[in-house]
């Protein structure tokens, strides 16, 4: 390990709309485009709404406040920040859990943001609307087209390191800055169009009818959990990243937290209205999933007038989708290789996205091992990273502590003391009880075993690694001093 | 088919409640940033504590004197003062006289 000194000073957001951005670009994916609506629709529609807001507030809005915060107080990638709350040791490896997390993570989310690619390409070329075409057929050749799907996800990790390389402003900020706003454009012209069509109707009706008997499923709720937890991205490294690039004068709750948290669940929204007008018009069943985005919608195209047009503005509008949040979940990586290693940026960029690359063959050669990876990382890989970054807000540096130093500090609304046990017991007990319910829900199968096998070698990894990495370093007069506010403050 | 009014009200609720949320946050941020920019052209730093957020960190402190963070939230609270004695114009809702009754720390 290096110090950080022997190299350029940190990087910051050019504009407080760049940060804004890259926040809505990492958070916003495929998920709110093919999972939400869905999941919306299915699981009471209103009824859904309700329990997904009110958890949003007392989940994700205090939780990515806390997250930024802690990268806007340290300053630094994942393992520095718990460094500077930990001090030196073992169990800054907690840090490589949130790093290994997003490197997993990453190397399947790079093929499906290739398919998304694809499926933009073939849509500018008009394929989707072209006479005999065949939206299952198309789909199967394509996962069927190993060659095909390993050259989507060779381009678009080539893509996003060429991206990164760029820096923080001039890459990242830059790409965030016209892409998110395209996407959300792009969703409400395919919006305009679905509601002016016959039978759109349904679409809303599916989607937003109440249905308040599903308030009191549990399933319901289990969903909201799910989708206000993994749709914000709350506790994988991205927030304490792109809030480790603030300025000294930024607020951190009111854009950080509120902005991000319902900006994105409104991009949800949004791709609800957009999506299942169309599909309900030309009476196709809703779907979840790849089935949704890749069979029912390419269906809709040539049934419905300008056809061609919203397809190249979902597909399009789709991939700026995948593709942001690609970039910006690599650069929670090269933020902390870059600090923790004795390469610089670009070497760090080349050499990240090349091991991600390599890690997403087998994901990109086979679908069923990205759902494998997707349900294990997913299930058990996310809620870890976010155990862990929360954990050691609230039992380590305290939440007091952080919301007096960080969060209230040039802060755009006051937050009170009611956050404090939030983040400190009740964050980390639906963590815990997320991963449980799913081992629960999973018992015996191929994927249990694989989170197993994550919650414990993942720790241990990382508990080892900065054991020797740390140890070595010990008499070597490194930067870090631990700072002795182990044991939380309340 | 006609859509009801209880489905009419969700959609509108929904949208309210996220993109009017959304929106509100974006307005407020975008616009605190420029009276920030506005601020520290004319004089170089600004307030960094709400009357409020300054309030409870000088509690904390006197609750907390021996707190291995303790030092740091002092130089916070006093860098705040600092800036709200030798500015003329505040960033958060100030009065003169909440300015006079603060005492370093």
């Amino acid at each position: 390990m290096t110090s950080s000194e022997a190299k350029t000073a940190r990087a910051e957001w050019g504009t407080r709309f760049g940060f804004l951005m890259a926040m809505l670009g990492a958070m916003v994916g495929a998920g709110n485009i093919w999972r939400f609506p869905y999941v919306m629709g299915e699981n009471g529609g209103g009824a859904f709404v309700l329990a997904f807001l009110a958890l949003l507030f007392v989940l994700a809005v205090p939780g990515l406040m806390a997250e930024v915060a802690l990268g806007r107080y340290t300053k630094k990638g994942v393992i520095g920040a718990f460094r500077d709350v930990l001090g030196r040791g073992g169990l800054v490896g907690f840090g490589v859990v949130v790093l290994l997390v997003n490197v997993a993570l990453m190397s399947y989310y790079s093929p499906l943001i290739g398919w998304t690619l694809y499926y933009a390409v073939h849509s500018l070329l008009f394929t989707f609307t072209a006479s005999g075409f065949e939206a299952v057929e198309f789909m199967d050749a394509l996962f069927a087209n190993s060659a095909l799907m390993i050259g989507l996800h060779t381009v678009v990790m080539g893509s996003i390191a060429a991206v990164l390389i760029l820096g923080i402003r001039r890459g990242v900020e830059r790409l965030v800055v016209y892409a998110v706003p395209a996407l959300v454009i792009a969703l409400v012209i395919m919006t305009i169009r679905g509601l002016t069509l016959d039978g759109a109707t349904e679409g809303i009706a599916f989607t937003f009818g109440v249905q308040w008997e599903y308030l009191t499923y549990s399933d319901t709720w289990i969903a909201a959990l799910g989708q206000a937890l993994f749709s914000t991205g709350l506790g994988w490294g991205i927030a304490l990243t792109v809030g480790s690039y603030l300025r000294e004068y930024d607020d951190v709750p009111l854009g950080g937290g509120v902005f991000t948290a319902i900006g994105e669940s409104s991009i949800g929204i949004l791709a609800a209205l957009a999506i299942f007008p169309v599909v309900f018009a030309v009476g196709l069943e809703p779907d979840a999933g790849a089935g949704l985005a890749f069979v029912s919608l390419v269906q809709v195209f040539p049934e419905i007038p300008l056809g061609g047009i919203v397809a190249i503005l979902f597909f399009v509008g789709f991939f700026l989708a995948t593709f942001t949040s690609g970039v910006v979940i690599t650069e929670v990586g090269v933020t902390t290789l870059a600090e923790e290693t004795r390469f610089d940026r670009t070497q760090t960029t080349l050499g990240l996205c090349g091991v991600i690359w390599l890690l997403g063959l087998p994901s990109a050669y086979s679908a069923d091992i990205l759902d494998y990876l997707d349900f294990v990382f997913g299930n058990w890989g996310l809620p870890l990273a976010t155990l862990a970054i929360i954990g050691v807000i609230g039992w380590a540096m305290g939440p007091e502590r952080l919301r007096l130093l960080a969060v209230n500090r040039n802060a755009g609304i006051f937050v009170g003391r009611w956050w404090n046990p939030v983040i400190k017991y009740v964050v980390p007990a639906v963590m815990i009880f997320i991963m449980a319910y799913y081992a629960y829900d999973s018992f015996g199968t191929a994927e249990m075993y694989g989170g197993v096998a994550v919650l414990v070698g993942l720790p241990v990894i990382g508990y080892v690694v900065m054991s020797i990495a740390e140890g070595g370093e010990r008499g070597g007069g490194g930067e870090s001093e631990p700072t002795d506010v182990t044991g939380g403050d309340d | 088919m006609a859509l009801t009014a209880e489905v009419l009200g969700m959609l509108a609720f929904t949208l309210a409640a996220f993109w009017g949320i959304a929106t509100w946050a974006l307005v407020r941020t975008m616009r605190q940033e420029s009276r920030k920019v506005a601020l520290l052209e004319q004089q170089d730093r600004i307030d960094t504590y709400s009357p409020k957020a300054l309030a409870q960190l000088r509690e904390w402190v006197e609750a907390n004197p021996e707190d291995p963070l303790a030092e740091e939230a002092r130089e916070r609270y006093n860098e705040c003062l600092d800036a709200l004695e030798e500015t003329d114009s505040q960033f958060y809702d100030w009065s003169e006289e909440d300015i006079q009754s603060l005492e370093r720390l």
